[in-house]
């Protein structure tokens, strides 16, 4: 496996665009990784805060949080708060229904 | 007793009713389609003497429930030659319920070329002639700011922009916000309806006005305290449109694919950056001065998606600045500097044209060699000359379907002669069926809200697969229809989609105000007769099923990075409108 294909490109929205930019200096950021990650994982690694993840997006595709990522993948985190029908459209509705952080009211409310 | 007034403006004489009973229920959209297909000729010019404009608040408007300061202003659209229904925020919608004028209707067309300014006021309708220094080519800000001069910086207005006087095809109606800035009925040309009666603007003035009534007072607090828990609660209104407004969606669609390119040739950019949502709160963060990264575009607004963007030196360029405008000079024009892109935002409000027709009819003269890509500067040129227009700006001005034609085009992005906004069908296959058979040619907000339980419909949705889309196009419809008869903002879907409590309580608000007895069912079948009424109205327009249909390169274009085409059959697309 070459270095590029060992590269995950990482982008975050929302407030994790500023949180990524200020941390790593750019946006996007690549990551060297040898094997499959879940996003969950990758995200406690970059000290991205479970609460501001809604979804997911790999290779162009709304995932659930601990969908597994590959060396070579495009992904992104989303935190809660996109607005629009396309939350339905783009397929957040079948994502993390029992996940305390998406974009339903908080369970702790 | 409420209000029904109509103004003739062939004898410029105004009649004030009571509301006839048929529409005594009707509010906002529900109101102004019903009438619409009750009495404007289906095959009239759309600028000759037979249209009638129609101005109705929502059902919810002027009472104190969150968010419910939304208008409509209906009439047969001289772009589609449909029905047409255009929403707009702004102050007249509260002020026109708290004057008890449940609609108001511009009909006749006067013989001569006088510009007119009609007064609604507590004392009735008043006719003048229009201050001569507002016609001619004056910018909106400008004629906002004589007009307020002449009749107090309390007043409500509507202006028919220069684009408006000139009955180009994309004209909106400009409504004065509640800091004297723009808020739009953007889509369909009404503003074109407006300057062919010759009204360059129309002053409401509430002094004197009392408070809507309220059948239950107290029912109607209880129900709004709980609405506006739904709608804060929700990360939508209270994180994601409050600081990044709109244009959040810039990075999201961008990452989904569906995100048009170069007039609809790709589904995602790498400069994207240059105006996401979150460039655009950074950039007023950093520049402060008159900038606000959140504002509301009318009173009681407590989602805020609005901002005010500065320039360099913090000074006001535009507000109201949204993710489709920015999307259809940014990604689909590829005019890559943000304040380019506010300037010509500014500039397509100050003349008074619809920023999403525009911005598309841009890219499609691009591609047609009218105006070189990316050139943000000469497209400014353009929409200023607008308002003593050119021959160019006239050929822009009338959307991307006229300039497709001229420019002897294939790929023009037009659903019914309306340009396609910021969201690509082949990618998103929901939101295609959308445009392809709603009333109003291609019209995203037209599929926004779903009313009852989301997860029936959309828990199994795949945005490049058949599955399920058809019934989420159905329901989006007729759900959106029914929002847009109470006067609410689409935005407050979020809250009552993801939260029962949310929904009842906006339900519960109606029937305290009118002291009825509304079921989420009766709500449904409201948004489906809307629907009935307005397809009623394209039928004797002589408009077809064969009329819901995507542009055709759809089919055959793949756009990546998903490489899909569109590939709905005509049999499956009519399957939306069955109901």
């Amino acid at each position: 496996m070459d270095d590029a294909k060992k590269m995950l490109e990482i982008r975050g929205f929302l407030q994790l665009d500023a949180f990524l930019k200020k941390k790593y200096g750019k946006m996007p950021i690549f990551l060297e990784i040898d094997g499959p990650i879940s996003g969950l994982e990758l995200s406690e690694k970059l000290g991205i805060n479970r609460d501001d993840i809604e979804v997911i997006f790999v290779n162009g595709f709304v995932q659930q949080i601990d969908y597994i990522l590959n060396p070579g993948d495009r992904m992104a985190f989303l935190p809660p708060g996109c607005p629009g029908p396309y939350r339905i459209a783009l397929g957040f509705y079948g994502k993390n229904q029992d996940n305390a952080a998406n974009f339903k009211i908080k369970k702790d409310e | 007793m409420q209000k029904f007034i109509r103004i003739d403006m062939t004898t410029l004489k105004s009649t004030i009713t009571e509301v006839p009973a048929k529409y005594a229920g009707l509010g906002g959209r529900a109101l102004t389609s019903c009438f619409v297909n009750d009495e404007v000729n289906p095959t009239c010019h759309p600028l000759g003497k037979n249209n009638k404009i129609i101005f109705a608040p929502g059902l919810l408007s002027g009472t104190s429930a969150p968010n419910s300061g939304r208008m409509s202003v209906g009439a047969k659209s001289p772009l589609t030659g449909t029905i047409k229904e255009s929403n707009t925020g702004g102050s007249a919608s509260q002020m026109l319920a708290k004057m008890g004028i449940k609609a108001f209707v511009i009909e006749g067309k006067p013989a001569d070329d006088q510009f007119y300014v009609i007064k609604l006021d507590i004392n009735g309708v008043t006719i003048e002639a229009a201050p001569a220094e507002i016609l001619g080519g004056c910018g909106n800000y400008e004629a906002i700011r004589i007009l307020g001069e002449k009749y107090g910086a309390h007043v409500g207005i509507a202006l028919a922009g220069p684009a408006g006087e000139y009955r180009m095809p994309a004209a909106n109606i400009s409504f004065k916000d509640p800091d004297g800035n723009m808020r739009s009925a953007g889509r369909g040309g009404l503003g074109a309806v407006l300057g062919s009666k010759n009204v360059k603007a129309i002053v409401i003035d509430e002094t004197g006005a009392g408070k809507v009534p309220i059948a239950d007072p107290e029912a109607f607090m209880a129900a709004s305290k709980v609405f506006a828990k739904a709608l804060l609660d929700h990360p939508v209104a209270g994180k994601g449109l409050a600081l990044y407004g709109t244009d959040v969606l810039i990075n999201i669609l961008n990452e989904a694919g569906g995100l048009p390119a170069k007039n609809f040739t790709a589904g995602r950019i790498d400069f994207n950056d240059n105006f996401s949502g979150e460039t655009m709160n950074a950039t007023i963060t950093e520049r402060g001065g008159d900038g606000k990264v959140s504002h509301g575009c009318h009173k009681g607004c407590i989602i805020r998606c609005s901002q005010w963007y500065p320039d360099k030196q913090g000074k006001y360029i535009t507000s109201g600045f949204e993710y489709e405008t920015i999307w259809g000079l940014g990604a689909n024009s590829e005019i890559k500097d943000f304040d380019t892109i506010a300037y010509i935002d500014r500039a397509m409000d100050d003349v008074g044209i619809d920023s999403i027709e525009t911005a598309v009819a841009v890219a499609v003269a691009m591609e047609g060699g009218l105006i070189p890509w990316g050139d943000g500067d000469r497209v400014l040129e353009i929409v200023k000359e607008m308002a003593t227009p050119t021959p160019l700006a006239r050929i822009i001005a009338g959307g991307a379907g006229v300039v497709g034609k001229v420019c002897g085009l294939y790929r023009t992005p037009v659903v019914k002669d309306q340009a396609i906004p910021a969201y690509d069908p082949r990618a998103i296959k929901g939101i295609g069926l959308t445009y392809a058979t709603t009333p109003m040619g291609a019209d995203h907000t037209a599929g926004y809200c779903i009313s009852g339980n989301i997860l029936k419909i959309g828990a199994d949705i795949d945005p490049l697969k058949k599955d399920g889309q058809i019934e989420y196009a159905r329901a989006m419809q007729i759900g959106t229809a029914a929002v847009d008869s109470t006067g609410m903002c689409l935005f407050v879907y979020f809250g009552v989609a993801d939260n029962p409590a949310g929904y009842q309580a906006l339900i519960d608000m109606i029937n305290a105000q009118y002291g009825i007895n509304l079921s989420s069912d009766d709500v449904d079948e409201l948004g489906k007769t809307v629907l009935r009424f307005e397809r009623d109205f394209n039928k004797r327009a002589g408009f077809t099923n064969a009329h819901d249909r995507l542009p055709e390169f759809m089919e055959y274009e793949a756009i990546e990075p998903h490489n899909v085409v569109w590939d709905f059959s005509p049999e499956e697309i009519d399957e939306v409108m069955k109901f």
